[in-house]
Protein backbone atom coordinates (compact mmCIF):
# COMPACT_ATOMS: atom_id res chain seq x y z
CA UNK A 1 0.00 0.00 0.00
CA UNK A 2 1.47 3.31 -1.13
CA UNK A 3 1.74 5.88 1.58
CA UNK A 4 1.62 9.45 0.34
CA UNK A 5 3.94 11.62 2.43
CA UNK A 6 2.36 14.48 4.36
CA UNK A 7 2.32 17.79 2.43
CA UNK A 8 5.12 19.42 4.40
CA UNK A 9 7.50 16.60 3.64
CA UNK A 10 6.44 16.54 0.01
CA UNK A 11 7.16 20.25 -0.28
CA UNK A 12 10.55 19.75 1.26
CA UNK A 13 11.41 17.00 -1.17
CA UNK A 14 10.41 19.25 -4.09
CA UNK A 15 12.53 22.08 -2.69
CA UNK A 16 15.50 19.74 -2.50
CA UNK A 17 15.14 19.18 -6.22
CA UNK A 18 14.58 22.83 -7.19
CA UNK A 19 17.13 24.56 -5.00
CA UNK A 20 20.28 23.24 -6.71
CA UNK A 21 18.82 24.42 -10.03
CA UNK A 22 18.26 27.93 -8.65
CA UNK A 23 21.56 28.07 -6.85
CA UNK A 24 23.67 26.83 -9.74
CA UNK A 25 23.78 30.13 -11.69
CA UNK A 26 24.01 32.09 -8.44
CA UNK A 27 26.99 30.06 -7.29
CA UNK A 28 28.51 30.26 -10.77
CA UNK A 29 28.30 34.07 -10.60
CA UNK A 30 29.57 34.24 -7.03
CA UNK A 31 32.55 32.01 -7.73
CA UNK A 32 33.62 34.14 -10.67
CA UNK A 33 32.81 37.64 -9.40
CA UNK A 34 31.98 37.77 -5.73
CA UNK A 35 28.99 39.92 -6.71
CA UNK A 36 26.48 37.81 -4.77
CA UNK A 37 28.51 38.16 -1.60
CA UNK A 38 28.75 41.89 -2.25
CA UNK A 39 25.00 42.19 -2.68
CA UNK A 40 24.44 40.16 0.50
CA UNK A 41 26.82 42.44 2.36
CA UNK A 42 25.01 45.50 1.01
CA UNK A 43 21.56 44.21 1.98
CA UNK A 44 22.35 42.70 5.36
CA UNK A 45 24.94 45.19 6.61
CA UNK A 46 24.01 46.64 9.97
CA UNK A 47 22.76 50.18 10.28
CA UNK A 48 22.17 52.04 13.57
CA UNK A 49 18.87 51.00 15.11
CA UNK A 50 17.66 54.59 15.48
CA UNK A 51 18.01 55.88 11.94
CA UNK A 52 14.88 57.69 10.85
CA UNK A 53 13.05 59.28 7.94
CA UNK A 54 15.66 62.05 7.63
CA UNK A 55 18.09 59.37 6.52
CA UNK A 56 15.96 58.62 3.45
CA UNK A 57 16.73 61.97 1.80
CA UNK A 58 19.86 60.54 0.18
CA UNK A 59 18.08 57.64 -1.48
CA UNK A 60 15.26 60.02 -2.41
CA UNK A 61 17.83 62.16 -4.25
CA UNK A 62 19.17 59.04 -5.96
CA UNK A 63 15.63 58.14 -7.02
CA UNK A 64 15.14 61.59 -8.53
CA UNK A 65 18.42 61.15 -10.44
CA UNK A 66 17.31 57.74 -11.74
CA UNK A 67 14.02 59.30 -12.91
CA UNK A 68 16.07 61.94 -14.77
CA UNK A 69 18.30 59.28 -16.33
CA UNK A 70 15.42 57.07 -17.51
CA UNK A 71 13.22 59.89 -18.84
CA UNK A 72 16.31 61.51 -20.35
CA UNK A 73 17.14 58.39 -22.37
CA UNK A 74 13.57 58.24 -23.68
CA UNK A 75 13.64 61.95 -24.60
CA UNK A 76 16.96 61.48 -26.40
CA UNK A 77 15.25 58.95 -28.69
CA UNK A 78 12.94 61.68 -30.01
CA UNK A 79 14.90 64.90 -29.54
CA UNK A 80 16.78 66.37 -32.51
CA UNK A 81 19.56 68.76 -31.43
CA UNK A 82 19.63 71.27 -34.27
CA UNK A 83 18.19 74.81 -34.26
CA UNK A 84 15.93 73.89 -37.19
CA UNK A 85 14.47 70.78 -35.57
CA UNK A 86 14.93 70.98 -31.78
CA UNK A 87 11.85 73.09 -31.10
CA UNK A 88 9.69 71.01 -33.45
CA UNK A 89 10.85 67.77 -31.83
CA UNK A 90 9.99 69.17 -28.40
CA UNK A 91 6.50 70.07 -29.65
CA UNK A 92 6.16 66.61 -31.18
CA UNK A 93 7.19 64.96 -27.89
CA UNK A 94 4.76 67.13 -25.91
CA UNK A 95 1.74 66.99 -28.20
CA UNK A 96 1.93 63.85 -30.30
CA UNK A 97 4.24 61.12 -29.02
CA UNK A 98 2.42 58.61 -26.81
CA UNK A 99 2.79 59.80 -23.21
CA UNK A 100 5.56 62.07 -24.46
CA UNK A 101 4.13 64.86 -22.34
CA UNK A 102 4.48 62.69 -19.25
CA UNK A 103 8.09 61.79 -19.98
CA UNK A 104 9.02 65.40 -20.76
CA UNK A 105 7.03 66.71 -17.79
CA UNK A 106 8.72 64.24 -15.44
CA UNK A 107 12.14 65.24 -16.79
CA UNK A 108 11.37 68.95 -16.52
CA UNK A 109 9.93 68.82 -13.01
CA UNK A 110 12.16 65.99 -11.87
CA UNK A 111 15.04 68.44 -12.30
CA UNK A 112 13.49 70.79 -9.76
CA UNK A 113 12.77 67.94 -7.35
CA UNK A 114 16.35 66.68 -7.77
CA UNK A 115 17.81 70.10 -6.89
CA UNK A 116 15.49 70.56 -3.89
CA UNK A 117 16.33 67.10 -2.58
CA UNK A 118 20.07 67.74 -2.95
CA UNK A 119 19.72 70.86 -0.80
CA UNK A 120 17.55 69.05 1.79
CA UNK A 121 19.93 66.08 1.93
CA UNK A 122 22.84 68.48 2.34
CA UNK A 123 21.06 70.36 5.14
CA UNK A 124 20.33 67.06 6.90
CA UNK A 125 23.97 65.94 6.74
CA UNK A 126 25.09 69.36 7.93
CA UNK A 127 22.66 69.52 10.86
CA UNK A 128 23.44 65.93 11.92
CA UNK A 129 27.17 66.74 11.82
CA UNK A 130 27.57 63.71 9.59
CA UNK A 131 30.42 65.34 7.64
CA UNK A 132 32.85 64.88 10.53
CA UNK A 133 35.62 62.29 10.81
CA UNK A 134 35.74 59.81 9.11
CA UNK A 135 33.14 61.03 6.58
CA UNK A 136 34.89 64.22 5.36
CA UNK A 137 35.63 62.85 1.90
CA UNK A 138 32.03 61.81 1.37
CA UNK A 139 30.88 65.34 2.21
CA UNK A 140 33.32 66.73 -0.37
CA UNK A 141 32.05 64.31 -3.03
CA UNK A 142 28.50 65.41 -2.20
CA UNK A 143 29.39 69.10 -2.46
CA UNK A 144 30.93 68.43 -5.88
CA UNK A 145 27.66 66.86 -7.02
CA UNK A 146 25.74 70.09 -6.29
CA UNK A 147 27.30 72.33 -8.99
CA UNK A 148 27.24 69.40 -11.44
CA UNK A 149 23.49 69.05 -10.89
CA UNK A 150 23.02 72.79 -11.34
CA UNK A 151 25.06 72.67 -14.57
CA UNK A 152 22.71 69.92 -15.75
CA UNK A 153 19.89 72.39 -15.14
CA UNK A 154 21.71 75.14 -17.04
CA UNK A 155 22.62 73.00 -20.07
CA UNK A 156 19.21 71.33 -20.20
CA UNK A 157 17.41 74.67 -20.18
CA UNK A 158 18.63 75.54 -23.70
CA UNK A 159 17.54 72.30 -25.34
CA UNK A 160 13.83 73.11 -25.99
CA UNK A 161 15.15 75.98 -28.14
CA UNK A 162 12.25 78.27 -27.32
CA UNK A 163 12.51 81.96 -26.45
CA UNK A 164 13.09 81.42 -22.70
CA UNK A 165 15.70 78.79 -23.43
CA UNK A 166 17.56 80.94 -25.93
CA UNK A 167 17.59 84.22 -24.05
CA UNK A 168 18.29 82.76 -20.62
CA UNK A 169 21.29 81.00 -22.17
CA UNK A 170 22.45 84.24 -23.83
CA UNK A 171 22.47 85.88 -20.41
CA UNK A 172 23.98 82.84 -18.71
CA UNK A 173 26.86 82.63 -21.17
CA UNK A 174 27.45 86.40 -20.99
CA UNK A 175 27.69 86.11 -17.22
CA UNK A 176 30.30 83.39 -17.65
CA UNK A 177 32.13 85.85 -19.87
CA UNK A 178 32.50 88.33 -17.02
CA UNK A 179 34.60 85.89 -15.00
CA UNK A 180 38.26 86.75 -14.46
CA UNK A 181 40.92 85.32 -16.81
CA UNK A 182 39.08 82.19 -17.94
CA UNK A 183 35.67 83.89 -18.25
CA UNK A 184 35.88 84.94 -21.93
CA UNK A 185 37.39 81.58 -22.95
CA UNK A 186 34.68 79.72 -21.08
CA UNK A 187 31.99 81.81 -22.77
CA UNK A 188 33.59 81.18 -26.17
CA UNK A 189 33.80 77.46 -25.45
CA UNK A 190 30.18 77.22 -24.31
CA UNK A 191 28.99 79.14 -27.34
CA UNK A 192 31.14 77.11 -29.70
CA UNK A 193 31.78 80.26 -31.72
CA UNK A 194 30.83 83.89 -31.71
CA UNK A 195 27.11 83.45 -31.44
CA UNK A 196 24.61 81.01 -30.03
CA UNK A 197 23.60 78.57 -32.75
CA UNK A 198 24.00 75.01 -34.00
CA UNK A 199 27.32 74.45 -32.30
CA UNK A 200 26.05 75.79 -28.98
CA UNK A 201 23.08 73.46 -29.04
CA UNK A 202 25.06 70.30 -29.81
CA UNK A 203 27.68 71.31 -27.24
CA UNK A 204 25.05 71.78 -24.54
CA UNK A 205 23.39 68.52 -25.59
CA UNK A 206 26.65 66.57 -25.35
CA UNK A 207 27.42 68.08 -21.95
CA UNK A 208 23.87 67.55 -20.73
CA UNK A 209 23.60 63.87 -21.68
CA UNK A 210 27.17 62.59 -21.69
CA UNK A 211 29.74 64.62 -19.80
CA UNK A 212 27.73 65.79 -16.78
CA UNK A 213 25.64 62.63 -16.19
CA UNK A 214 28.83 60.56 -16.54
CA UNK A 215 30.56 62.67 -13.91
CA UNK A 216 27.48 62.61 -11.68
CA UNK A 217 27.14 58.81 -11.93
CA UNK A 218 30.82 58.31 -11.13
CA UNK A 219 30.62 60.56 -8.08
CA UNK A 220 27.34 58.98 -6.91
CA UNK A 221 29.07 55.58 -7.14
CA UNK A 222 31.93 56.84 -4.97
CA UNK A 223 29.42 58.51 -2.62
CA UNK A 224 27.52 55.24 -2.08
CA UNK A 225 30.71 53.20 -1.75
CA UNK A 226 31.82 55.51 1.06
CA UNK A 227 28.41 55.31 2.75
CA UNK A 228 28.61 51.51 2.76
CA UNK A 229 32.26 51.44 3.80
CA UNK A 230 31.94 53.95 6.66
CA UNK A 231 28.42 53.08 7.75
CA UNK A 232 25.32 55.21 8.08
CA UNK A 233 25.75 57.85 10.76
CA UNK A 234 23.42 57.66 13.71
CA UNK A 235 21.37 60.73 14.65
CA UNK A 236 23.18 63.15 16.97
CA UNK A 237 20.60 62.49 19.68
CA UNK A 238 21.24 58.75 19.59
CA UNK A 239 21.31 57.00 22.97
CA UNK A 240 23.62 54.30 21.62
CA UNK A 241 27.37 54.57 21.75
CA UNK A 242 27.17 55.02 18.01
CA UNK A 243 25.84 58.49 18.42
CA UNK A 244 26.80 59.63 21.87
CA UNK A 245 29.47 62.27 21.46
CA UNK A 246 31.94 63.20 24.07
CA UNK A 247 33.33 66.63 24.53
CA UNK A 248 36.94 67.11 23.49
CA UNK A 249 38.37 66.49 26.91
CA UNK A 250 40.88 64.06 28.35
CA UNK A 251 39.24 60.66 28.10
CA UNK A 252 40.41 59.73 31.58
CA UNK A 253 38.45 62.51 33.24
CA UNK A 254 35.11 61.00 34.25
CA UNK A 255 33.67 64.27 35.51
CA UNK A 256 33.67 65.69 32.06
CA UNK A 257 31.92 62.85 30.32
CA UNK A 258 28.33 63.88 30.00
CA UNK A 259 25.61 61.41 30.97
CA UNK A 260 24.13 60.04 27.77
CA UNK A 261 20.54 60.95 28.48
CA UNK A 262 21.45 64.62 28.65
CA UNK A 263 22.57 64.57 25.04
CA UNK A 264 19.16 63.58 23.83
CA UNK A 265 17.16 66.15 21.93
CA UNK A 266 13.41 65.84 21.89
CA UNK A 267 12.23 64.59 18.51
CA UNK B 1 48.99 61.87 16.56
CA UNK B 2 46.65 64.59 17.67
CA UNK B 3 44.24 63.89 20.48
CA UNK B 4 41.37 64.93 18.26
CA UNK B 5 42.19 62.27 15.70
CA UNK B 6 42.71 59.70 18.44
CA UNK B 7 39.34 60.51 19.87
CA UNK B 8 37.72 60.39 16.43
CA UNK B 9 39.14 56.95 15.77
CA UNK B 10 38.12 55.67 19.17
CA UNK B 11 34.64 56.98 18.66
CA UNK B 12 34.29 55.49 15.19
CA UNK B 13 35.47 52.19 16.68
CA UNK B 14 32.78 52.46 19.37
CA UNK B 15 30.27 53.28 16.64
CA UNK B 16 31.22 50.22 14.60
CA UNK B 17 31.05 47.89 17.59
CA UNK B 18 27.77 49.35 18.69
CA UNK B 19 26.16 49.07 15.25
CA UNK B 20 27.42 45.50 14.93
CA UNK B 21 25.92 44.62 18.31
CA UNK B 22 22.69 46.56 18.38
CA UNK B 23 22.10 47.78 14.84
CA UNK B 24 19.51 46.33 12.52
CA UNK B 25 20.03 45.02 9.05
CA UNK B 26 19.62 47.41 6.15
CA UNK B 27 17.20 45.00 4.47
CA UNK B 28 14.33 45.09 5.23
CA UNK B 29 14.25 47.83 7.91
CA UNK B 30 16.04 50.82 6.38
CA UNK B 31 15.19 49.68 2.88
CA UNK B 32 11.49 49.86 3.69
CA UNK B 33 11.78 53.55 4.59
CA UNK B 34 13.92 54.22 1.54
CA UNK B 35 11.43 52.49 -0.75
CA UNK B 36 8.46 54.40 0.65
CA UNK B 37 10.35 57.68 0.28
CA UNK B 38 11.40 56.84 -3.29
CA UNK B 39 7.80 56.08 -4.24
CA UNK B 40 6.75 59.43 -2.76
CA UNK B 41 9.44 61.17 -4.85
CA UNK B 42 8.29 59.49 -8.08
CA UNK B 43 4.65 60.24 -7.22
CA UNK B 44 5.44 63.92 -6.66
CA UNK B 45 7.32 64.14 -9.97
CA UNK B 46 4.46 62.44 -11.86
CA UNK B 47 1.94 64.73 -10.13
CA UNK B 48 3.92 67.85 -11.10
CA UNK B 49 4.14 66.62 -14.71
CA UNK B 50 0.38 65.99 -14.79
CA UNK B 51 -0.53 69.36 -13.28
CA UNK B 52 1.86 71.08 -15.70
CA UNK B 53 0.47 69.37 -18.79
CA UNK B 54 -3.20 69.02 -17.96
CA UNK B 55 -3.77 72.62 -16.84
CA UNK B 56 -2.00 74.12 -19.86
CA UNK B 57 -3.98 74.31 -23.07
CA UNK B 58 -2.52 73.91 -26.52
CA UNK B 59 -3.95 76.52 -28.88
CA UNK B 60 -5.11 76.01 -32.45
CA UNK B 61 -1.81 77.24 -33.87
CA UNK B 62 0.14 74.82 -31.67
CA UNK B 63 1.33 77.48 -29.23
CA UNK B 64 0.93 76.71 -25.57
CA UNK B 65 -1.25 78.52 -23.06
CA UNK B 66 -0.10 78.96 -19.50
CA UNK B 67 -1.28 76.45 -16.92
CA UNK B 68 -0.84 76.25 -13.17
CA UNK B 69 2.87 75.55 -13.63
CA UNK B 70 3.52 77.74 -16.65
CA UNK B 71 3.58 77.09 -20.38
CA UNK B 72 4.60 73.82 -22.04
CA UNK B 73 6.94 75.78 -24.32
CA UNK B 74 7.37 79.36 -25.45
CA UNK B 75 7.55 80.44 -29.08
CA UNK B 76 10.49 79.12 -31.04
CA UNK B 77 13.81 80.81 -30.29
CA UNK B 78 14.26 83.86 -32.49
CA UNK B 79 17.56 85.74 -32.25
CA UNK B 80 16.00 88.58 -34.27
CA UNK B 81 12.98 89.62 -32.22
CA UNK B 82 14.59 90.27 -28.94
CA UNK B 83 11.86 91.79 -26.83
CA UNK B 84 11.99 88.63 -24.78
CA UNK B 85 12.71 88.64 -21.06
CA UNK B 86 15.46 86.19 -20.20
CA UNK B 87 14.59 84.08 -17.20
CA UNK B 88 16.54 81.16 -15.82
CA UNK B 89 14.85 78.19 -14.18
CA UNK B 90 13.62 79.02 -10.69
CA UNK B 91 16.51 77.40 -8.82
CA UNK B 92 18.86 79.92 -10.41
CA UNK B 93 16.80 82.91 -9.24
CA UNK B 94 18.92 83.38 -6.12
CA UNK B 95 22.07 83.65 -8.24
CA UNK B 96 20.25 85.80 -10.78
CA UNK B 97 19.08 88.23 -8.15
CA UNK B 98 22.47 88.33 -6.48
CA UNK B 99 23.69 90.12 -9.63
CA UNK B 100 21.34 93.01 -9.06
CA UNK B 101 22.75 93.70 -5.63
CA UNK B 102 26.16 94.55 -7.05
CA UNK B 103 26.76 97.59 -9.21
CA UNK B 104 28.25 97.25 -12.63
CA UNK B 105 31.10 97.22 -13.46
CA UNK B 106 33.28 97.40 -10.35
CA UNK B 107 31.78 94.83 -8.05
CA UNK B 108 29.52 92.73 -10.31
CA UNK B 109 32.23 90.11 -10.40
CA UNK B 110 31.44 89.52 -6.73
CA UNK B 111 27.95 88.42 -7.74
CA UNK B 112 28.84 86.34 -10.80
CA UNK B 113 31.97 84.64 -9.57
CA UNK B 114 32.92 85.89 -6.10
CA UNK B 115 30.09 84.86 -3.81
CA UNK B 116 29.26 81.51 -5.49
CA UNK B 117 32.95 80.54 -5.49
CA UNK B 118 33.41 81.55 -1.86
CA UNK B 119 30.28 79.61 -0.90
CA UNK B 120 31.51 76.52 -2.72
CA UNK B 121 34.98 76.71 -1.17
CA UNK B 122 33.45 77.13 2.30
CA UNK B 123 31.27 74.06 1.71
CA UNK B 124 34.20 71.98 0.48
CA UNK B 125 36.36 73.08 3.40
CA UNK B 126 33.64 72.59 6.02
CA UNK B 127 34.97 69.29 7.46
CA UNK B 128 38.35 70.97 7.97
CA UNK B 129 36.92 74.16 9.45
CA UNK B 130 34.65 72.42 11.96
CA UNK B 131 36.93 69.88 13.60
CA UNK B 132 34.99 69.41 16.84
CA UNK B 133 33.52 66.00 17.51
CA UNK B 134 30.33 67.56 18.85
CA UNK B 135 27.25 66.74 16.78
CA UNK B 136 24.33 67.78 18.98
CA UNK B 137 22.60 70.87 17.65
CA UNK B 138 22.13 72.52 21.04
CA UNK B 139 25.88 72.61 21.31
CA UNK B 140 26.52 73.87 17.78
CA UNK B 141 24.94 77.34 17.81
CA UNK B 142 27.15 78.64 14.99
CA UNK B 143 26.10 75.81 12.70
CA UNK B 144 22.42 76.32 13.48
CA UNK B 145 22.62 80.07 12.88
CA UNK B 146 24.55 79.45 9.63
CA UNK B 147 21.86 77.08 8.33
CA UNK B 148 19.04 79.46 9.25
CA UNK B 149 20.78 82.47 7.66
CA UNK B 150 21.66 80.53 4.50
CA UNK B 151 18.14 79.16 4.08
CA UNK B 152 16.64 82.58 4.80
CA UNK B 153 18.87 84.50 2.39
CA UNK B 154 18.45 81.94 -0.38
CA UNK B 155 14.69 82.01 0.17
CA UNK B 156 14.56 85.80 0.06
CA UNK B 157 16.82 86.00 -3.01
CA UNK B 158 14.75 83.35 -4.81
CA UNK B 159 11.54 85.23 -3.98
CA UNK B 160 13.00 88.57 -5.04
CA UNK B 161 14.28 86.99 -8.23
CA UNK B 162 10.83 85.55 -8.93
CA UNK B 163 8.97 88.85 -8.55
CA UNK B 164 11.70 91.11 -10.01
CA UNK B 165 10.42 93.32 -12.81
CA UNK B 166 12.43 93.18 -15.98
CA UNK B 167 12.50 96.04 -18.45
CA UNK B 168 11.36 94.51 -21.66
CA UNK B 169 8.87 96.77 -23.34
CA UNK B 170 9.22 100.41 -22.50
CA UNK B 171 7.19 102.01 -25.29
CA UNK B 172 5.41 104.20 -22.77
CA UNK B 173 8.67 105.94 -21.98
CA UNK B 174 9.51 106.96 -25.54
CA UNK B 175 7.75 110.39 -25.47
CA UNK B 176 9.47 111.18 -22.19
CA UNK B 177 12.88 110.27 -23.61
CA UNK B 178 12.27 112.37 -26.71
CA UNK B 179 11.40 115.39 -24.62
CA UNK B 180 13.92 114.94 -21.86
CA UNK B 181 16.91 114.30 -24.07
CA UNK B 182 15.81 116.49 -26.99
CA UNK B 183 15.79 113.61 -29.46
CA UNK B 184 15.16 115.22 -32.87
CA UNK B 185 12.05 114.08 -34.78
CA UNK B 186 12.42 111.77 -37.75
CA UNK B 187 14.85 108.84 -37.78
CA UNK B 188 16.10 109.36 -34.22
CA UNK B 189 12.63 109.49 -32.65
CA UNK B 190 11.49 106.46 -34.64
CA UNK B 191 14.68 104.79 -33.52
CA UNK B 192 13.65 105.39 -29.91
CA UNK B 193 10.49 103.40 -30.60
CA UNK B 194 12.49 100.51 -32.09
CA UNK B 195 14.94 100.69 -29.19
CA UNK B 196 12.10 100.30 -26.70
CA UNK B 197 10.60 97.19 -28.33
CA UNK B 198 13.73 95.34 -29.46
CA UNK B 199 14.74 94.07 -26.05
CA UNK B 200 17.73 96.41 -25.73
CA UNK B 201 16.67 97.07 -22.15
CA UNK B 202 16.98 93.39 -21.29
CA UNK B 203 20.70 93.97 -21.02
CA UNK B 204 21.30 97.72 -21.32
CA UNK B 205 20.00 100.62 -19.28
CA UNK B 206 18.55 103.85 -20.59
CA UNK B 207 17.58 106.75 -18.33
CA UNK B 208 17.36 104.46 -15.33
CA UNK B 209 15.19 101.86 -17.10
CA UNK B 210 16.34 98.39 -17.99
CA UNK B 211 18.40 95.68 -16.41
CA UNK B 212 21.63 96.63 -14.65
CA UNK B 213 24.53 94.33 -13.95
CA UNK B 214 24.42 92.11 -17.01
CA UNK B 215 27.57 93.71 -18.28
CA UNK B 216 26.05 95.85 -21.03
CA UNK B 217 26.90 99.57 -21.04
CA UNK B 218 24.38 102.23 -20.04
CA UNK B 219 23.29 104.02 -23.21
CA UNK B 220 21.78 107.35 -22.09
CA UNK B 221 24.90 109.23 -23.14
CA UNK B 222 26.02 106.93 -25.94
CA UNK B 223 25.91 109.87 -28.40
CA UNK B 224 28.61 111.71 -26.48
CA UNK B 225 31.12 109.11 -27.61
CA UNK B 226 30.67 110.50 -31.13
CA UNK B 227 31.20 107.17 -32.84
CA UNK B 228 29.08 108.11 -35.80
CA UNK B 229 25.96 106.56 -37.28
CA UNK B 230 27.90 104.18 -39.53
CA UNK B 231 29.85 102.76 -36.57
CA UNK B 232 26.56 102.19 -34.71
CA UNK B 233 25.04 100.39 -37.72
CA UNK B 234 28.12 98.20 -38.16
CA UNK B 235 28.12 97.44 -34.46
CA UNK B 236 24.44 96.50 -34.40
CA UNK B 237 24.91 94.24 -37.40
CA UNK B 238 27.76 92.33 -35.81
CA UNK B 239 28.85 93.54 -32.36
CA UNK B 240 31.72 91.07 -32.00
CA UNK B 241 33.19 92.13 -35.37
CA UNK B 242 33.45 95.76 -34.24
CA UNK B 243 34.29 95.13 -30.60
CA UNK B 244 36.04 91.75 -30.41
CA UNK B 245 34.77 89.65 -27.55
CA UNK B 246 31.49 91.51 -27.25
CA UNK B 247 28.79 89.14 -26.00
CA UNK B 248 26.01 91.19 -27.63
CA UNK B 249 24.07 89.19 -30.21
CA UNK B 250 23.89 90.53 -33.80
CA UNK B 251 20.81 92.53 -34.76
CA UNK B 252 21.10 92.56 -38.55
CA UNK B 253 17.71 90.80 -38.72
CA UNK B 254 16.08 94.10 -37.80
CA UNK B 255 16.77 95.32 -41.35
CA UNK B 256 18.86 98.22 -42.68
CA UNK B 257 16.05 100.75 -42.30
CA UNK B 258 15.49 99.98 -38.63
CA UNK B 259 19.21 99.80 -37.93
CA UNK B 260 19.72 103.26 -39.42
CA UNK B 261 16.96 104.67 -37.18
CA UNK B 262 18.31 102.88 -34.14
CA UNK B 263 21.80 104.24 -34.85
CA UNK B 264 20.39 107.77 -35.26
CA UNK B 265 18.66 107.45 -31.89
CA UNK B 266 21.82 106.25 -30.17
CA UNK B 267 23.89 109.04 -31.71
CA UNK B 268 21.25 111.60 -30.62
CA UNK B 269 21.35 110.29 -27.05
CA UNK B 270 23.62 112.79 -25.39
CA UNK B 271 22.14 112.77 -21.92
CA UNK B 272 20.46 115.62 -20.15
CA UNK B 273 23.37 118.07 -20.26
CA UNK B 274 22.93 118.48 -23.99
CA UNK B 275 19.17 118.57 -23.58
CA UNK B 276 19.15 122.22 -22.56
CA UNK B 277 15.84 123.30 -21.15
CA UNK B 278 14.61 119.71 -20.66
CA UNK B 279 17.11 119.31 -17.84
CA UNK B 280 14.63 120.57 -15.25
Amino acid sequence: MAITPPPARRRKRRMDKVMPLVMMPVNWLEERSGLVGGLKYFLFRKVPSDINWFHTLGSATLTAFIVQAVTGVILAMYYKPHPDTAYESIRYITNEATLGWLVRGMHRWGASVFIILIFLHMARVFLFGAYKYPRELNWIVGVMLLPLAMLEGFTGYLLPWDQTAYWATVVGINLNGTGPVVGPFLAQFLRGGDEIGTDTLTRFYAMHMLLLPGAIMGLIGLHLYLVIRLGVSSPPWSKDAAGSEREERPSGDPGLVRPRARGRVAK
Amino acid sequence: MSRRLQEGRAQHQRYKEDVEKRGKSFYPYAMFHDTVMSLVVVAVIVALACIWYLTAEVNEDGSSGSGALGVLYEDKADPGTTSFIPRPDWYFYFLFYLLRIFKWPDSVILGTVGIPTIALILLLALPFIDLRRERRLVRRPVAVVAVILTALSMGVLTYKGAVAEEGSEATGLVPEWIERFSIPPGDASEGAEIFSVSGCLNCHQYAGEGVPNLGAPELTEEGNKNRGVQWQIDHLECPSCVTPGSPMPPYEDLGQDNLRKLAAFLEASKGEAAGGEAAG
